[in-house]
């Protein structure tokens, strides 16, 4: 499983990295800025992308629009990964298209199994429509 | 003889009787008059017919001497007397009868005269005729003839007449006897009378003075009696009117006694003193009280000047009062200070009145000195209310039920920028933003102001935007509560100007969110690191080491968590706990509180027995799952190694109920109720021991309120506890409950 990081703090993205790649054994690929993620988001196609909300320039909002136009990103799911504790504006993020939402501090250990029975929620709900 | 007769019959006897009495005599007396004058009318017949016999008699006489004249001379002289005889004889005839009358020998008699003369007078016709045929030999014969027949006729007449006159001369003898009997007759019953008429008049006279003259005089002598206070005589014999008006009288009398007694007893036992004073100021009569009110007996101040009572200050006042008192002629009071035989002062108030009549001054005199010291203390009370509220930091206001202001304190005038007088009588619209867009003069927009305002903050607290005079708008708290004066129903307006806390609340949520961000940043690093070395993510760390960063870990998670409820306790406390409100199943919220705290239960040796459910609540599933595993984590922590914490769901009523039971030590019933509060544990060492802030359980409490829901233990001390908590089913979905803040 590839995942994407976007988050400017790079100790965390450091650690985001670390909890996913060594505990969790995904590919891991990192983005400290909004722009940053977007390219590389366009360039790894990962399968799951890890988005900061307060970020400087381009935050975490306007970053998943702008992931939303381009038609390589738009069906990517996004995750946040935020220390911001409104859950109203959870709310607001899933309605941007958000799969969830998930606050920091995180438990390295759990992580991964979070994101994963995120996405499994997630292509379960996705296959109750199709069908 | 007492009779028991009414005055009204004793009235018809005195008038009647005599009247009786009266007719009886007149009665006697017309009947014996009346008896005179038949007698005398008897007489004066008897007389005529007599004169009549007489006459008739005597007219046949002249008619024999007529008829011999006639005879012997044929003078028409004669004829013509004749002829006039007989035409008077019935005439005289009937005239006789028609005085005889009914009687029936005399009517007899009459008849035969009738006879008596209808022969004569033809006898004389056949002589008469003959004479005048010239038949001189037949009328001689004739008139022997008829001289002896006439002579024979002349005879009877006259005894026959005689017969008649004799009953007559007998009954005119005997007239003046009888007459002179009848007068002496009416003298005597004219005397009989008259002596009887004033014989019943003094009998009358005497029963009257007896039967109500002297009553009367008992009634006079009573009232003379009741008068005087004495004992009246006692009640009158009989049921006439007399008696009757005695009865009444005594009654009159009992009840003026009964009045009197009660008067005297009120006067007696009067806790104020009843006096009266004269002309000069001396007391004439006073009521025993003034021992109590004074200190002085009645003997003692009688005749004393009651202004020597008065403390001089008050001289000049009381001598005016009773100047007044006097004028006004009527009921009038006034007050004044007076000095007590033991020195001390009295205030009395005086209730007065004078009476010209008497040239006095009746007073009842009030301690009021009680009265006096309550008022005084009660304008003290008011003038330190009145401070109190002028020096109130709190704006108040007083307005009517239309909202129009009628007074202000000073804070209000401070916090709104007006002077009182500049606010009284406007409407409190002027006080609010409201009135940038509303006009004081449109009704329906007063109306829907004074709404709105009611809605908000009668007898709750209300935030609105305020209006200083100057134009700059402010927010306030205002609380409306209704109260009753003289006038009506008034509200009474407590006003805040809360700038400063809105101030500070900003501050406060400016600093939550540097802590948020600020701190959770750094310590996400930490934590990640710790965790990540601790687990060997990065290589196997020698024993010691991984000790010492499984403490850092330990200590890291344990200032995330306080930092997250502190966070959460704010949140609840300023009402701003966001949630999000959806219809969710059991089985997610269950089984992701299970997911969290396996790990946990499985390190502490507890077994976790989640009761699977498939309930749907009307839930925020996070926050759910946060009470959840808060309730889960203190059960295994409170649990002997070894035991069972299990999770059972069940509808109960309206509800879904989840309990979370132990089977720990149990709580003492005494922290029950204290559980839920802040920073409660039931042993102070528990959260060094256990670990926890104190914080969970009340985090748990706001969450479920939030949910319009409800939270609670159910304890034995030593055998476990079931922590318990109540929210809506999805069926009962409503709007989105009203955060409560958590003291």
């Amino acid at each position: 499983m590839k995942i994407l990081i976007i988050d400017d703090e790079e100790d965390t993205r450091s650690i985001a990295s670390m909890s996913l790649g060594l505990l969790g054994g995904a590919d891991v690929v990192e983005a400290a800025s909004g722009a940053e993620g977007l390219r590389k988001a366009a360039e790894e196609l990962p399968d799951v992308i890890i988005l900061d909300l307060m970020m400087p320039e381009m935050d975490g909002t306007q970053t998943l629009t702008n992931l939303r136009k381009n038609p390589l990103t738009q069906n990517i799911p996004v995750i946040f990964l935020t220390v911001k504790g409104m859950f109203s504006e959870f709310d607001n993020l899933r309605h941007l298209g958000a799969l969830a939402v998930l606050t920091k501090p995180f438990d390295p250990t759990m992580l991964t199994t979070q994101i994963t029975n995120i996405l499994e929620a997630n292509s379960q709900s996705l296959k109750k429509e199709g069908a | 003889m007492q009779l028991n007769l009414r005055l009204s019959h004793k009235g018809i006897i005195l008038v009647a009787v005599p009247l009786i009495f009266e007719v009886v005599f007149l009665a006697a007396l017309t009947f014996l008059l009346r008896q005179a004058e038949i007698e005398v009318q008897r007489q004066v017949r008897s007389k005529a017919i007599i004169s009549q016999a007489n006459t008739l008699s005597k007219l046949f006489y002249d008619a024999g001497v007529a008829m011999g004249g006639y005879s012997i001379t044929k003078s028409p002289l004669f004829s013509d007397r004749y002829d006039k005889i007989v035409h008077q004889i019935p005439q005289d005839l009937e005239e006789l009868k028609s005085l005889v009358g009914d009687n029936s020998r005399q009517q007899q008699i009459l008849q035969n005269l009738q006879v008596i003369t209808v022969t004569g007078l033809k006898i004389l016709g056949e002589a008469k005729s003959a004479i005048d045929d010239n038949r001189v030999d037949v009328a001689q014969f004739r008139a022997r003839h008829m001289y002896k027949e006439i002579r024979s006729l002349a005879d009877r007449l006259q005894d026959e007449l005689r017969g008649l006159t004799e009953d007559e001369r007998k009954i005119e003898s005997e007239s003046p006897e009888v007459q002179n009997r009848n007068r002496m007759l009416v003298k005597s019953i004219l005397v009989v009378g008259v002596l009887l008429n004033i014989a019943i008049a003094i009998a009358l006279a005497l029963y009257f003075s007896r039967g109500i003259t002297r009553r009367l005089n008992v009634l006079t002598d009573n009232s003379i009696r009741l008068a005087r206070a004495e004992p009246l005589n006692p009640p009158l014999d009989g049921q006439d009117e007399i008696a009757h008006l005695d009865g009444v009288f005594h009654s009159m009398a009992d009840a003026l006694n009964e009045a009197t007694r009660k008067e005297r007893a009120v006067i007696e036992n009067s806790a104020d003193v009843i006096c009266s004073i004269d002309m000069d100021g001396k007391f004439v009569a006073v009521s025993p009280a003034c021992k109590a009110i004074w200190g002085f007996r009645p003997d003692e101040l009688m005749g004393r000047r009651f202004i020597e009572l008065v403390i001089p200050e008050d001289h000049q006042e009381t001598i005016r009062a009773v100047r007044a008192v006097r004028a006004e002629k009527g009921n009038t009071e006034f007050e004044n200070r007076t000095r007590r035989k033991d020195g001390t002062i009295v205030t009395i108030l005086w209730s007065t009145y004078w009476s010209e009549t008497e040239r006095s001054m009746f007073c009842v005199a009030h301690d009021i000195t009680e009265r006096k010291l309550a008022e005084e203390a009660t304008k003290a009370s008011e003038a330190r209310i009145r401070k109190i509220i002028e020096n109130m930091l709190v704006g108040l206001l007083i307005c009517t039920k239309d909202g129009y202001i009628e007074s202000v304190n000073p804070a209000s005038e401070k916090m709104f920028g007006y002077r009182a007088d500049n606010l009284v009588g406007r409407h409190l619209l002027c006080l609010f933003r409201d009135s940038t867009l509303f006009s004081d003069e449109n009704q329906a927009d007063l109306n829907s102001f004074m709404e709105d305002l009611f809605s908000k903050a009668f007898n709750r607290i209300g935030e609105f935007d305020a209006l200083k005079r100057g134009g700059e708008d402010f927010p306030i708290q205002i609380s409306l509560s209704e109260f009753e004066n003289s006038e009506g129903t008034r509200y009474l307006a407590n006003i805040m100007d809360v700038s400063e806390r809105r101030e500070v609340e900003r501050l406060k949520k400016e600093f939550v969110s540097t802590v948020s961000h600020e701190l959770r940043t750094p310590l996400t690093s930490i934590r990640g690191s710790l965790t990540l070395l601790s687990v060997g993510a990065l290589g196997v760390l020698p024993e010691q080491a991984k000790k010492v960063v499984t403490i850092a870990e330990r200590n890291t998670i344990r200032l995330i968590t306080l930092i997250n409820d502190i966070l959460d306790i704010e949140k609840l406390e300023s009402g701003k706990l966001d949630m999000v409100m959806e219809n969710i199943n059991m089985t997610s919220v269950l089984d992701r509180s299970s997911e969290s705290v396996r790990a946990f239960a499985e390190q502490n040796g507890i077994n976790l027995e989640i009761i699977p459910s498939a309930v749907n609540v009307y839930a925020d599933g996070d926050r759910l799952v946060q009470v959840l595993v808060n309730l889960v984590s203190n059960a295994v922590k409170f649990s002997p190694k070894g035991a069972t914490v299990t999770v059972a769901v069940q509808e109960v009523q309206n509800w879904v109920e989840v309990k979370v039971i132990d089977r720990g030590r149990g709580i003492p019933e005494k922290f029950k109720n204290s559980l839920f509060q802040r920073f409660q544990q039931v042993e102070a060492s528990d959260a060094k021991k256990k670990g926890g802030t104190g914080l969970g359980l009340a985090i748990c409490k706001g969450i479920i309120e939030a949910h319009g829901g409800n939270i609670g233990v159910d304890s034995e001390e030593g055998k476990g506890s079931i922590f318990w908590f109540r929210i809506p089913p999805a069926s009962s979905r409503v709007q989105h409950p009203v955060p409560v803040p958590v003291r």
